[in-house]
């Protein structure tokens, strides 16, 4: 029995396939295998070798058991390990692209510019692009006949209607709509219109954003903290700006407000004309007349309003040097601004 | 506007360099666009005194002349009569240059050689050769020898171009930038004789001298429109000798960006430069009659300006009419009727006030704008009009010779006005915050040469009245004041102060909210935001094959649009979106997934058009090309309609798909998107009448939604409980008569089953054993009871009222 007991290890150790072991299974543990041949002649020794021999080729049994588990589990991870070794991709191949979309740069701006204002406390106020010559201008201190008129080529649809030459009319609407209430801080973006045939730096239709602040004691200071604030949030925390006396009829004392170039950082180049100031935005305090004209007493409060276009600071953030790409969404152009 | 350094230094003496003047002017509001450095090149041009004339040997008209510069002597050949034994002209000898890139060389005059030539000025200013009867020019007697033309002569300048906003019409005159410059750099103004005799600067605006004489100019002047024209001084000067103002004038004007013309007109321009006030010179003794009329023009009246056109007066323009007829369009520019010349012996000078608006209207018709008409369309000082025409008078009889009458013709219907604002230090604490004290206002308004008056006090505040020059035609109210104080207090100077922290003050603005995350989905669905122009061709809309009783057909049409391709507002974002197509197809892009949102616009019976806010999709080609891994996606209906039920399940809308939608799309193959009874938007591929319209190729889907209905059905998400229990699929398949929709059966089959989380369609089939004319439609169906486990019996139950349901509703035979 011993010498069998050898035999049937070797055999096991031997087994090159699971099958194999399959075999040899039913060979020695089967039904007809020899240990259970073995001990079916258990009955028939003599009583007193029957206990002796029973254990013995239990043993032996269990040994044999053992062992073909152990031989299945190693054939088994050689057979597992032999089929990760076939499995190899080429890993420069590319991988299966999803479909990547993006927004337009203008509206990336927007977004930027819409969060430092949220972050300031301010809404925003989308008013209408066709509009009344009255709302536009009449409202705004530009009564008919008003030089400054001249400089807004206006796009008429009648004799008294409009496209909109800048957001500025939103002013008066946004106030008109808060019937009073304070603090008033919203900016109006949206869509703008001159009679200014298309190169690289003029189109017919081009964007602003309008932002207005009435309170109590709102001074020039604050409007040079809420713009300083913007333009760090916009073009980056190094960022400066300059502000010159300028002339809107709506504002006064009125301003121009100049951010540090965002090429040279200041230094002077090419894209600022060497002065090292970018002109950015028209600004100023809400003009006494316009703060009445919004259903506010200019007498208890003052404010201030700033405009600028969208395009423009679009087109300085991101160094675009022709304003006609903008419109003309060519996949080359739009791909560029895929991403987060 | 452009100022010559050094004439602007002989008004106010500035110890800055030009460069930081600049700097500070733009600081100050006056802003200098460009500061050019002009040179004129003459080197090799000297001074030298005429020797010895004779005559040309040869050639009656010519004269030989021995010039001496110091150091050498030349032989030069002139006819210039100012070729004369004594005098001290310039000489450019051979090998010297004059401007126009000339070198001069030595030229050979009927047999007598040149060594080089004597100057005139036309010559070193312009490079052109001498005009008619135009001299060289003669230096003063002493003027050293040798000296180069450039020393002598001082004509290098810096020049600033001035980029002014509407309301710096007093910076449209050098003394004005003058005074600017003055208040700001404290130095003291420093006027010709006559400027101050009339205190031209002074808070009164100019006003006659003591000494002015009473003496009633020999013209009579009418002014039947003072709306139009409610001033006109003019005074006759006779005697002029015709010729050429002096070479520093001819430099300034044109350093300032003018033409010289000769010595009468350049002293016009000189001093419309010098003081804003435009001036116009006539030809005396072409004048008809002996009243000059400003009027409105008559019908069918015509003159022939100084520039050489015939112009037809519009009734209502304002001219300046003798006996004859129109002899200037007001403020615009003269007739060539009544031109000086180089005949002329005796001039009336012009000096008055036109008013702003109709000169501009004027000019405007007759697109004929002229530093004249800059001026008078932003209203010029009302007072100046006398000192402006004594201080012409005063020149032309210095470089003319000619005898200015005493005093003048001055028709005047002008109220004078003194214009004085009360200003309280409580507008500069409101307005602009810094605390800047009563006393440095009032240093302010003295600088700037206006008349503070006593300062009181207040309560808090401090309050003076304040006279304000008329020729500060800016200045109307007290925060107008302000302005003036800020601007010389320096915006540098005001300290930046946050916001304070507040409730976020607007109109609310829940709605741009749900637009932004609209974006992000049509982003995150591989859709490329494009933004196209509202303005269309009428044939834009026309190629989309609306016809004419569809609103989209005529849009809004503008009254004067840039071009007939800019000439309506669009009512539609597709045509938009198929020229973004149309484009890239032409730059060879395979496909592409583009959307927009914007206005379009509707005419409407209220005094404004409609506009509403729509979102449009167009899908072309290859949206993803094919690759190893995977096959290319096309551009179909059903790729579109994913993205965009998607979208509408996602903004919580509940909307559904009817089939056929209009124009321009594919009848068969688009649907309208209806939720509640109103049609929200339409889906579908595009008509290939329109893609062949278009010149359009390949597979093109495209949708458009009404922005404002979708974020009107938008829902914020509640949580529902997640069931315990596992869910359970079952598969349905049901043969129907080909033309039932999906759409029916799976409204069916929701509206029936209990239970059920889900149903999606996994296929259709319509081949055999299918039979003719019908269709199967596979259904997976996955239930997710909340309160127990569903049993065989519980799903058997469920099948058989969806079969009998399906039978009654559609006629659907079950197949497994």
């Amino acid at each position: 029995m011993d010498d069998m007991g050898e035999r049937v290890l070797r055999e096991i150790e031997e087994a090159k396939t699971l099958a194999g072991l399959d075999q040899l299974r039913l060979k020695y543990l089967g039904k007809k295998g020899e240990i259970t041949a073995l001990l079916k002649t258990v009955g028939s020794l003599p009583k007193e070798e029957r206990p002796g021999f029973g254990a013995k080729v239990n043993a032996l049994r269990e040994v044999i058991e053992t062992r073909l588990r152990e031989k299945t589990a190693s054939l088994e991870r050689e057979a597992l390990e032999e089929k990760v070794r076939q499995e190899v991709v080429d890993v420069t191949l590319p991988g299966n692209l999803p479909q990547v979309g993006s927004l337009h740069p203008l509206t990336k701006a927007l977004r930027e510019i819409v969060g430092i204002f949220y972050g300031m406390g301010f809404t925003v106020y989308e008013s209408r692009e066709a509009e009344t010559d009255e709302m536009n201008f009449v409202k705004l201190n530009l009564e008919p006949g008003h030089p400054a008129r001249d400089a807004q080529d206006t796009l008429y649809l009648t004799d008294t209607t409009l496209l909109r030459t800048h957001t500025s009319p939103g002013q008066i609407r946004g106030m008109l709509e808060m019937q009073g209430r304070l603090p008033v801080r919203f900016i109006v973006p949206g869509r703008v219109y001159r009679r200014d045939p298309m190169d690289a730096s003029h189109s017919p239709v081009f964007h602003q954003v309008e932002g207005l602040v009435i309170d109590r004691h709102i001074t020039f200071e604050h409007l040079k903290g809420c713009f300083l604030e913007f333009a760090r949030g916009f073009f980056g925390p190094d960022t400066e700006i300059r502000l010159r006396p300028s002339y809107f009829p709506f504002t006064e004392p009125s301003a121009e407000i100049d951010v540090s170039c965002t090429i040279c950082r200041g230094k002077g180049c090419q894209v600022c004309g060497r002065t090292g100031w970018l002109e950015l935005s028209g600004a100023g305090m809400a003009h006494p007349r316009v703060i009445r004209n919004g259903g506010y007493d200019p007498d208890e409060v003052t404010g201030f309003a700033f405009g600028f276009g969208l395009d423009r600071a679009a087109m300085l953030k991101w160094g675009i040097d022709d304003l006609r790409v903008l419109f003309e969404n060519d996949l080359r152009f739009l791909t560029q601004f895929e991403g987060l | 506007m452009k100022v010559p350094w050094k004439w602007l230094n002989e008004y106010v003496d500035l110890d800055w360099t030009v460069e930081e003047t600049c700097e500070r002017l733009t600081l100050l509001g006056v802003k200098v666009e460009n500061l050019t450095l002009e040179k004129l090149d003459l080197s090799g041009v000297v001074s030298a005194l005429v020797e010895d004339v004779s005559p040309h040997p040869s050639r009656p008209h010519l004269k030989v002349g021995t010039l001496n510069t110091g150091s050498r002597r030349y032989t030069v050949v002139s006819g210039a009569p100012g070729l004369v034994e004594g005098n001290i002209v310039l000489l450019a000898a051979p090998s010297s240059r004059i401007p126009g890139g000339t070198t001069i060389e030595t030229r050979t005059f009927a047999g007598v050689e040149s060594q080089g030539m004597v100057v005139c000025a036309n010559e070193i200013l312009a490079g052109e050769e001498p005009r008619s009867g135009e001299d060289i020019i003669i230096l003063p007697p002493g003027t050293p020898l040798g000296l180069s033309a450039q020393d002598i002569l001082d004509l290098d300048d810096w020049v600033m171009e001035l980029d002014l906003t509407v309301n710096y019409s007093h910076c449209l005159s050098i003394m004005g930038v003058a005074i600017e410059a003055s208040a700001l750099s404290g130095k003291p103004l420093k006027l010709p004789d006559v400027f101050r005799k009339w205190d031209w600067a002074g808070p009164l605006g100019s006003r006659r001298p003591p000494d002015d004489p009473d003496e009633a100019g020999e013209w009579k002047v009418e002014l039947p429109d003072p709306d139009l024209c409610p001033r006109y001084v003019g005074k006759v000067v006779r005697g002029v000798r015709p010729g050429y103002a002096p070479v520093e004038v001819e430099r300034r004007l044109m350093l300032a960006g003018m033409r010289p013309i000769s010595a009468i007109v350049d002293v016009t321009n000189y001093v419309m430069l010098e003081t804003g006030q435009p001036l116009h010179a006539f030809d005396l003794d072409k004048l008809e009659g002996k009243v000059i009329s400003a009027r409105r023009a008559r019908r069918g009246e015509v003159i022939e300006t100084l520039d050489g056109e015939e112009r037809q007066l519009e009734e209502g323009m304002l001219v300046i009419a003798d006996a004859l007829g129109p002899v200037a369009v007001a403020g615009v520019m003269g007739g060539a009727r009544t031109e000086v010349s180089m005949e002329t012996k005796n001039i009336l000078l012009e000096s008055a006030f036109f008013a702003p608006i109709p000169t501009r209207k004027t000019y405007r018709k007759l697109r004929l704008r002229t530093e004249a008409s800059a001026r008078f369309e932003k209203t010029v000082d009302p007072t100046a009009q006398p000192v402006a025409i004594e201080r012409a008078a005063e020149l032309i009889a210095r470089y003319t010779g000619g005898i200015p009458e005493v005093g003048r013709t001055d028709a005047n219907v002008m109220e004078p006005v003194r214009k004085s604002i009360s200003f309280s230090t409580r507008v500069v604490r409101r307005t602009l915050g810094a605390p800047i004290s009563a006393g440095k206002c009032r240093e302010i308004f003295e600088d700037l040469h206006f008349a503070p008056g006593p300062v009181r006090k207040e309560g808090d505040f401090e309050t003076m009245e304040v006279t304000v020059p008329p020729r500060r035609v800016d200045i109307e109210e007290e925060i107008d004041l302000c302005e003036e104080i800020a601007r010389f207090y320096g915006y540098h100077r005001f300290e930046p102060k946050p916001l304070t922290p507040a409730t976020p003050g607007g109109p609310p603005n829940k709605e741009y909210v749900w637009f932004d995350r609209m974006k992000d989905f049509l982003v995150a669905m591989g859709g490329r935001e494009v933004v196209t122009t509202s303005l269309l061709a009428p044939d834009d809309l026309l190629a989309m094959g609306w016809d004419a009783s569809d609103t989209r057909s005529t849009g809004v049409p503008l009254m004067d649009p840039l071009s007939s391709s800019e000439s309506i507002l669009r009512t539609s974002l597709l045509p938009g979106l198929l020229k973004v197509v149309s484009r890239n197809q032409s730059v060879r892009m395979p496909g592409g997934f583009f959307w927009e949102t914007g206005r379009v616009f509707f005419p409407s019976t209220e005094e404004l058009p409609l506009e509403a806010l729509q979102l449009g999709l167009v899908m072309y080609g290859a949206l993803k090309e094919g690759s190893w891994v995977e096959g290319e996606s096309e551009a179909t209906f059903f790729r579109l309609k994913g993205v965009t039920e998607t979208l509408l399940r996602l903004m919580g809308c509940d909307a559904s798909f009817l089939p056929g939608a209009s124009m321009p799309f594919h009848p068969g193959i688009s649907a309208r998107v209806v939720a509640g009874h109103s049609t929200v938007g339409e889906l579908g591929e595009l008509h290939p009448l329109v893609k062949k319209n278009l010149n359009l190729t390949g597979k093109c889907a495209l949708a458009w939604f009404s922005v404002e209905a979708i974020l009107a059905m938008a829902r914020e998400k509640r949580f529902s409980p997640i069931s315990k229990f596992m869910p359970v699929e079952r598969d349905i398949a049901v043969v129907v008569q080909a033309g039932v929709p999906a759409g029916a059966v799976v409204k069916i089959v929701k509206e029936t089953a209990r239970d059920l989380h889900s149903v999606t369609v996994f296929d259709v089939y319509d081949k055999p054993p299918i039979p003719e004319g019908k269709k199967s439609i596979a259904l997976r169906l996955t239930y997710s009871p909340t309160d127990r486990t569903l049993t065989e019996e519980d799903l058997s139950l469920d099948r058989e009222r969806i079969v009998k349901a399906l039978r009654d509703g559609v006629g659907g035979e079950i197949r497994l």
